[in-house]
């Protein structure tokens, strides 16, 4: 095997260049800002972690913090469940298979906000389809503009909308691996569906529920375009989730500080989150780099 | 085997409901950009009316612009596309075809990276941006999209390229072909499956972003995404005819897109899940 050479670099250099100098040296400078106190035409003023201290003690942050925590684990349960029933009905077999995998994708393709227009027809007060059934069935209707739990419960919906086709094809592709003479051998030996289902499907699958649901994590935790589409984190500031407040914070207040600590915080929880993966991703690579 | 009636009639009740909430709320707003404004709030919805065009025409009366906006989209997706592709694929080569520490260590590196949270470098790139005189134009976005497909890019080309026999490279060595060459005439060829993979999702995510357009773009080089938006937010109430005229053009281009690339959307999202 050739050694690596000027090439090689040069070939990898486009991608790295790109992180470099897009996300990683801005996410370095993000942490100086965090330790200075600046905004818009005044010279940064080195603070320490005062940042910190100010933002863990503002309530609004430990609002928006909380309604994150709230959403991404609603919103990655319950698409890992619905994905893994999907997933289940699909292997049994449906009628005209490619188009119904495509209907079940066709949300994947939808832009945040095309789903904000969608959502919000659907759940308008007054002519929204689902507020005129409740109010048909005699049910108080949806008040997502007013009522702070609404609005997150709507957010919640729009996010497993658009990303249950993710989930959906990570266990689906993984359900399809297992192999089938598992499945004969566990009915050779008389067991149920259930049993099935818990000694072969599940402990087979494990690997890609843990890969989906942590992307999935990653991925929900940074959730700002259908908290902001929708409620622009209002009212009053209830509904915003962590990336919301970092914006708001950033160019709503100009408190660069402030926001760059909060963004500071989220790599850190981000990178908390992965770390197991993280380990099995270094741990597998330096090996095989013998 | 044949299953009992009962579980069939479940089955095919669970499809009906999985069926009717991926495609139902796009299908309604796509309907009803075609009806006469009294159609479209009629309640429950109608699917039999005479469809019209005055949604499209009242689009291109009151925002004339969002044509050009749609155009804008279509250059930055194009662009980068293009970027992530060409890029991940010589990337993902060398990751294929090549160990040392150096490179092991700027692999991790390119997976680590995925963790940082897009907001979070909006704030020092929004002055950078300005400072470049970048901000409003195609390249800022162009960029950034890139940027945040290329570590996903670059495990989708080296898991597909893993899979070209290395012999097709030996046999360019011996005919004295550089490593440029090997990419470039003998890997490229064979690889379009996995840049087709590679592109899909740069394609879907660059045609959909909000938040860096919402950020870094202003009147020039505003994408369809960030006008619609606008239009949710109009002062003198929401016009829905001319609203769901305008979604239906961003997203009914795009959901035919992923539903013809619906192989490789999957193949590579199992390839870049799984792998990296």
């Amino acid at each position: 095997m050739k050694r690596f050479s000027f090439a090689h670099a040069m070939m990898v250099m486009p991608v790295q260049a790109l992180l470099g100098l897009v996300i990683f040296l801005p996410a370095i400078y993000v942490f100086w800002l965090s330790l200075n106190e600046s905004s818009f035409g005044q010279a940064p003023r080195w603070v320490g972690f005062a940042n910190y201290v100010e933002v863990l003690s503002d309530p609004y942050f430990w609002q928006a913090f909380l309604n994150t925590v709230i959403v991404i684990n609603i919103v990655v349960y319950v698409e890992l469940a619905l994905g893994l029933g999907v997933a289940l009905l699909f292997v049994g077999g449906v009628p005209a298979r490619r188009l119904m995998i495509a209907i079940v994708l066709a949300p994947y393709a939808i832009s945040e906000v095309s789903a904000v227009v969608m959502w919000r027809f659907m759940m308008d007060p007054t002519i929204g389809m689902v507020s005129q059934t409740l109010a048909a069935l005699g049910l108080p209707t949806i008040e997502w503009a007013v009522v702070p739990e609404h609005g997150l419960a709507l957010i919640c919906i729009l996010s497993i909308w658009l990303h249950l086709p993710f989930t959906f094809i990570l266990l689906y592709s993984a359900r399809l691996a297992v192999p089938t003479e598992l499945y004969e051998a566990a009915r050779i030996d008389g067991a149920t569906p259930w049993q099935e289902f818990r000694r072969v499907t599940l402990p087979l699958m494990i690997p890609a529920i843990l890969v989906s649901v942590l992307f999935r994590y990653i991925f929900a935790f940074r959730i700002f375009s259908e908290v902001w589409l929708l409620t622009q984190g209002g009212p009053a500031r209830t509904t915003e989730v962590l990336a919301v407040y970092l914006y708001q914070e950033a160019f709503r207040y100009n408190a660069f500080g402030k926001s760059a600590a909060t963004g500071w915080l989220m790599v850190v929880a981000s990178v908390l989150l992965a770390l197991w993966y993280l380990r099995q991703i270094y741990k597998r690579m330096f090996a095989a780099d013998a | 085997m044949r299953r009992p009636l009962a579980i069939r009639a479940l089955r095919g009740l669970a499809l009906a409901l999985i069926v009717v909430w991926s495609a139902f709320p796009i299908m309604l707003v796509v309907a009803s950009s075609f009806k006469p404004p009294r159609d479209i709030f009629v309640y429950p919805p109608t699917w039999l009316f005479s469809p019209t065009v005055d949604n499209y025409v009242g689009l291109w009366r009151r925002w004339p612009d969002f044509f050009s906006n749609l155009v804008n989209s279509l250059i930055i997706t194009v662009g980068a596309t293009a970027v992530a592709v060409l890029s991940s694929t010589l990337a993902g080569w060398v990751y294929s075809r090549h160990r040392s520490r150096l490179l092991t260590f700027s692999a991790f590196f390119m997976i680590f990276i995925r963790l940082i949270p897009p907001i979070v470098v909006t704030l020092p790139l929004f002055p950078a941006v300005n400072w470049l005189r970048l901000n409003d134009t195609h390249l800022v976005l162009i960029l950034l999209y890139a940027t945040f497909f290329v570590s996903l890019g670059t495990m989708i080309m080296k898991t597909f390229i893993d899979q070209i026999p290395r012999e097709l490279d030996e046999a360019a060595t011996v005919d004295g072909a550089s490593d440029w060459q090997i990419v470039l005439r003998v890997i490229l060829p064979v690889a379009a499956q996995g840049m087709i993979a590679a592109g899909v999702f740069v394609f879907v995510y660059a045609w959909n972003e909000f938040l860096f357009a919402f950020i870094f773009t202003t009147t020039r080089a505003k994408t369809a995404p960030l006008v619609v938006s606008e239009m949710t937010g109009a002062v003198d109430g929401v016009e829905w005819g001319v609203l769901f005229a305008a979604t239906t053009l961003q997203l009914l281009p795009i959901v035919i897109f992923v539903m013809l690339a619906q192989k490789y959307l999957i193949a590579g999202l199992t390839a870049g899940a799984t792998k990296g």
